[in-house]
């Protein structure tokens, strides 16, 4: 790998100054920075890691609200019971990532700012992502490519927390030159014809801090259903993320959102918007499995995703309401 | 019953302690007094003609040492290409991965900083990836005289093995079933990198390699680099696994040679992960086309296969697709093409030519017998083989023993059902399928040393490349000395200590140098009988070098694997859920270690049907799943419990009448496995790997 500096900044607002440098880069865990250095995707000068600024690895209750520190790891993330009860989708989505060292080292802010896992681009090919004008996908091998949202580049989004947050209606905080600000889950991910190179409102001098949880309703129950390829380290070949606010058993509101099939948190808020004031029944559930797909555009090879897609949202609604 | 002391009772490796406490030393843990490193720089394309070469400002960069490159390096690596010349710097690159140039220096960092500040101007050639595409008019020529890669009689013709008449075959069967398979390349994918560490002094060489095989490593170092043999000493001590793709010397063997030599210091050459992937080999793929004729009452009449295996650019395997010798049948005809493509090199990996081929024919034999309504169990025991080509008797034969008891632990009746039948979206399904494979006897030497302190000192030429074959030897020692394990000293690993090994491959330490030790041991036993024990600095040396054969006879090992699998028809997700393999390969030496061979060889099996493949982009011949994470290697979570029996046939050769074992463990996994989907969903999928997309789409 290339030469580079670290600093180790122990203020927030000291490592957003040291981002301003010419080719600094924010390092939270590393496990993904590593492998992208290693084969030269990035080539940075700097190194800003984040781990010496304190207070920023902790689950914190706000009033109604919970506080998560960007630099928490996966493992430990999962694993808080305040988490794990009352935003299970969100434990569910951490403990699914990748490999136990992985979670031991991979922080949430870095699980939701990783760059795509497109073998196009992990590979180097000169693509949207590595600064070129083309995604090789849409004519080449794209079996684990967008079936929502894609064009120009159709990189799935890899992160198993981010559909889990954008689901709990998270917001984010996000630290910049001129201080901090408050993003929305739904705002924070953009789509490929904003900007195809990257995945995400934040500015190279920024720095995503902690997430915001609005209070958990009583009646709210969540999980997260992941589909991988092997039993352990893979992405999401397709996701759900789903949290209903339950009366009983009528679904009081929904928020569905899906992993593995957009270059961004796939959010359905059709189906969402079908299920609010209803009982979840099997056939509501086809329904909503047929709803989701609506709309989908497969490439050659990705077809397949489409029946699963409905298949992974019928069952895990299916789940949720069986659960009670 | 097993009368004998140590053979066949379970023994833990001799070196285990080492092992598990991170104490032994593998050749990446080598250091040496002013060593360097040594990174290579690869073709980031598929196939183009070097123009020109800079390496000015790589040279400029303080600490590097040497830079070798085709202008300055003409080295032929002999056994990279059994047809062409390949140096270790080609021009043209023919695939994404060929070596481009090679840099020492002062430490990992600089030397692969180098590399990337050479300079190379490409100009791009056409690529093919397809062995099929590569031998159609028009295709770019890969090699001189074009992409036929000559057979084994030097022509541009398929091999060709024909018995019977098989137009006569065909007509004379009620029903001809007809068919076509594909498999992928995939990756040996062993644990342990590749690294050669290479040191001088004078004329003299040592070579601290990661090999198979320290002896054919150290003969094949010696012509490459035109070195008298006894100038040129290999050494592996701990190996981590290769699974055919260590054997013999490398193009990185011979580079660090050749970069210690430039520079008067010891260099380590190592590769990385995705290096690892592609510039060395991993199994042909393969494209087969089958026709079998078949009697109402499932008798074969005739069995023929067109097939094409992708060699990659370079001739460094056979290019064999095997698996239907497994059936008698009077009508045979196999014709198979090997192909250079622009694809990574294919050549060894465990069972070269079978798993793939065995997918082939017993996804048609399934087929065929549940279309004549019959069990494929019975199908198999009707139709087995039963004598080596219909015409040579085996040496023993247990592969009816092998279905029968594998049938039965497995509880086949129970499992086994109609095709895709079953309620709910989770189907099971159980498959199976069955295999041989070759147990060779040959060359092979043993020395062993008595002390007078009663300490036998055997010195075989093994590496131990994770069969635990340093304890097989150690066992076999101390059964034919008749003393205990503890006074059984093994040397091994090194060429200047040890007497020729055949290398590990072919699965044949076992049985070719086990062979060896136990005649050496009948010498010392024969010694000590004439001269009495050793006294005080006295020793007792006995050497043996053996070169058995079998008359008149085929010596094989037999498999037959069972399992059953939970098939999502939603998901398309395939999880193994038992799995049960039952083996004859005689004399079992090693219970322990023997169980751990089957357990690995199923398991890559499993993994090669439903997850692994070099996938390739087409539109740029560039590889995009190279490395553990792409190929989908099987984790410790998606392998099964697998059961394993043995069927242990009285063998009268080899040592104690021990056959062959460490590949006949993957061959029939793969179709098993297949053979099992079939079962729980009713549709068969033909191409390998059988993922989801390709399970949804069969059901859709």
């Amino acid at each position: 790998m290339k030469s580079f500096a670290n600093v180790n900044p122990r203020e927030m607002k000291d490592a957003v100054a040291q981002l301003r440098q010419p080719n600094a880069i924010v390092v939270g865990g590393g496990s993904d920075l590593l492998g992208l250095v290693k084969e030269h995707l990035v080539q940075p000068d700097v190194l800003v890691n984040l781990k010496a600024i304190r207070g920023l690895d902790q689950v914190s209750a706000k009033g109604a609200e919970v506080h998560i520190g960007g630099l928490i790891t996966l493992d430990t993330l999962s694993h808080e019971p305040l988490i794990r009860k009352n935003y299970t989708v969100l434990a569910e989505a951490a403990e699914s990532v990748a490999t136990p060292q992985i979670r031991n080292v991979g922080t949430l802010a870095g699980n939701v700012c990783q760059r795509p896992w497109c073998w196009y681009y992990r590979n180097g090919f000169p693509c949207f992502k590595n600064g070129g004008n083309k995604c090789f996908s849409v004519a080449g091998e794209n079996q684990f490519h967008a079936i929502f949202g894609g064009g120009p580049s159709f990189i799935v989004h890899p992160s198993d927390t981010a559909p889990a947050l954008l689901a709990l209606d998270a917001k984010f905080r996000v630290a910049g030159p001129a201080g901090e600000r408050t993003v929305p889950a739904a705002d924070f991910f953009a789509l490929p014809r904003v900007n195809a190179s990257k995945e995400n409102v934040l500015a190279k001098d920024e720095v995503l801090v902690s997430i915001q949880l609005p209070r958990a309703a009583r009646g709210v129950r969540s999980s997260y259903h992941k589909v991988l390829d092997r039993e352990a380290w893979t992405h999401a070949v397709v996701s759900a993320a789903m949290v209903l606010d339950m009366d009983q058993d009528i679904c009081k509101s929904a928020r569905i959102v899906l992993g593995g099939v957009a270059p961004i948190p796939w959010r359905l808020p059709k189906v969402e918007a079908m299920l609010a004031g209803q009982r979840i029944t099997p056939e509501l559930a086809a329904r909503a499995g047929d709803a989701a797909v609506e709309g989908a555009n497969p490439l050659a090879k990705n077809g397949y995703k489409v029946p699963l897609t409905k298949a992974v949202v019928r069952r895990t609604l299916l789940g949720l309401t069986a659960k009670a | 019953m097993n009368t004998l002391n140590q053979v066949g009772h379970p023994s833990p490796r001799i070196d285990a302690q080492k092992r598990v406490t991170g104490t032994a030393t593998y050749t990446g843990d080598i250091r040496l007094p002013g060593m360097l490193y040594a990174r290579v720089l690869r073709s980031p394309h598929a196939h183009a003609r070097i123009r020109r070469i800079d390496v000015s400002r790589a040279q400029a960069l303080p600490g590097v040492k040497a830079i070798l490159t085709r202008e300055n390096c003409d080295v032929v690596w002999g056994s990279g290409d059994t047809r062409n010349k390949r140096y270790l710097f080609n021009n043209p690159v023919r695939f994404a991965g060929d070596a481009v140039a090679a840099v020492a220096a002062m430490d990992r960092h600089t030397a692969e900083e180098a590399t990337r500040l050479i300079e190379v101007d490409y100009g791009t050639l056409p690529f093919v990836l397809d062995p099929e595409d590569a031998l159609k008019p028009g295709a770019v020529e890969i090699q001189p005289g074009g992409n036929h890669s000559p057979n084994n009689q030097g022509a541009r013709q398929p091999e060709v093995y024909r018995r019977g008449n098989i137009e006569e075959g065909l007509r004379a069967a009620d029903q001809v079933f007809e068919d076509h398979y594909t498999s992928a390349h995939i990756n040996n994918a062993q644990l342990e990198p590749r690294v050669s560490i290479a040191q001088w002094e004078g004329d003299k060489l040592t070579v601290y390699a990661s090999t198979q095989g320290i002896s054919n490593c150290h003969t094949e170092i010696a012509r490459d680099l035109k070195l008298a043999p006894e100038n040129v000493r290999v050494i592996c001590q701990f190996m981590g696994g290769g699974f055919g793709n260590k054997n013999q010397c490398h193009d990185f063997d011979l580079m660090a040679a050749m970069l210690a030599k430039q520079t008067g210091a010891p260099v380590k050459l190592e590769f990385t992960r995705k290096e690892d992937f592609l510039a060395v080999h991993g199994r042909w793929p393969t494209k087969q086309y089958y026709k079998v004729g078949v009697k109402r009452d499932g008798t074969l009449t005739a069995i023929q296969l067109r097939g094409y295996s992708g060699m990659g650019p370079y001739r460094k395997g056979s290019g064999g697709i095997a698996g239907i010798e497994i059936y008698q049948c009077p009508h045979v005809e196999r014709s198979v093409t090997q192909a250079y493509t622009n694809m990574a090199v294919s050549a060894n990996l465990r069972g070269p030519d079978y798993p793939q081929g065995v997918f082939g024919i017993e996804s048609l034999m399934d087929d065929i017998a549940y279309s004549l309504n019959m069990d494929p169990v019975d199908f198999r025991l009707k139709n087995m083989t039963r004598k080596f080509n219909d015409q040579t008797p085996y040496t023993s034969i247990g592969l009816e023993d092998c279905i029968r008891r594998g049938a039965e632990a497995f509880e086949w009746k129970k499992r086994w059902h109609a095709p895709g039948v079953g309620f709910g979206p989770v189907k099971r399904g159980a498959g199976m399928a069955m295999g041989s494979f070759f147990s060779s006897l040959g060359r092979s030497s043993a020395v062993i040393d008595l002390d007078s302190r009663g300490m036998y000192h055997v010195h075989v030429g093994v590496t131990d490349i994770g069969t635990a074959a340093k304890t097989t030897m150690a066992l076999i020692a101390a059964e034919e000395l008749g003393v205990p394990l503890e006074k059984i000293d093994v040397i091994w690993g090194d060429t200047g200590r040890c007497p020729y090994s055949v290398g590990e491959s072919g699965s044949r330490t076992t049985t070719h140098t086990g062979y060896a030790v136990v005649q050496a041991a009948k010498d010392l036993k024969r010694q000590i009988a004439e001269k009495g024990l050793p006294q005080g600095d006295q020793m007792l040396t006995a050497a043996a070098n053996t070169n058995p054969t079998v008359q008149n006879a085929a010596r094989y090992s037999f498999v037959a694997h069972f399992a059953e699998v939970e098939v999502d028809i939603e998901l398309g997700h395939v999880k193994v859920v038992k799995y049960v393999a039952a083996h004859d390969s005689g004399r079992v030496v090693n219970p322990l270690t023997a169980t751990s061979q089957v357990k690995g060889g199923a398991i890559m099996g499993i993994g090669m049907a439903l997850h692994e493949e070099l996938l390739y982009d087409k539109q740029t011949g560039l590889p995009l799943t190279a490395g553990y994470y792409g190929a989908r290697v099987m984790t410790h979570l998606d392998a099964p419990e697998i059961e394993v029996h043995w069927i242990e046939t009285e063998d009268p050769y080899g040592p104690f009448g021990a056959k062959t074992l460490g590949e006949p463990t993957i061959i029939p996994s793969v179709a098993a496995v297949a053979n099992a989907i079939y079962n729980a969903i009713g549709k068969r999928v033909k191409d390998l790997p059988i993922t989801r997309d390709k399970i949804l789409a069969v059901l859709a």
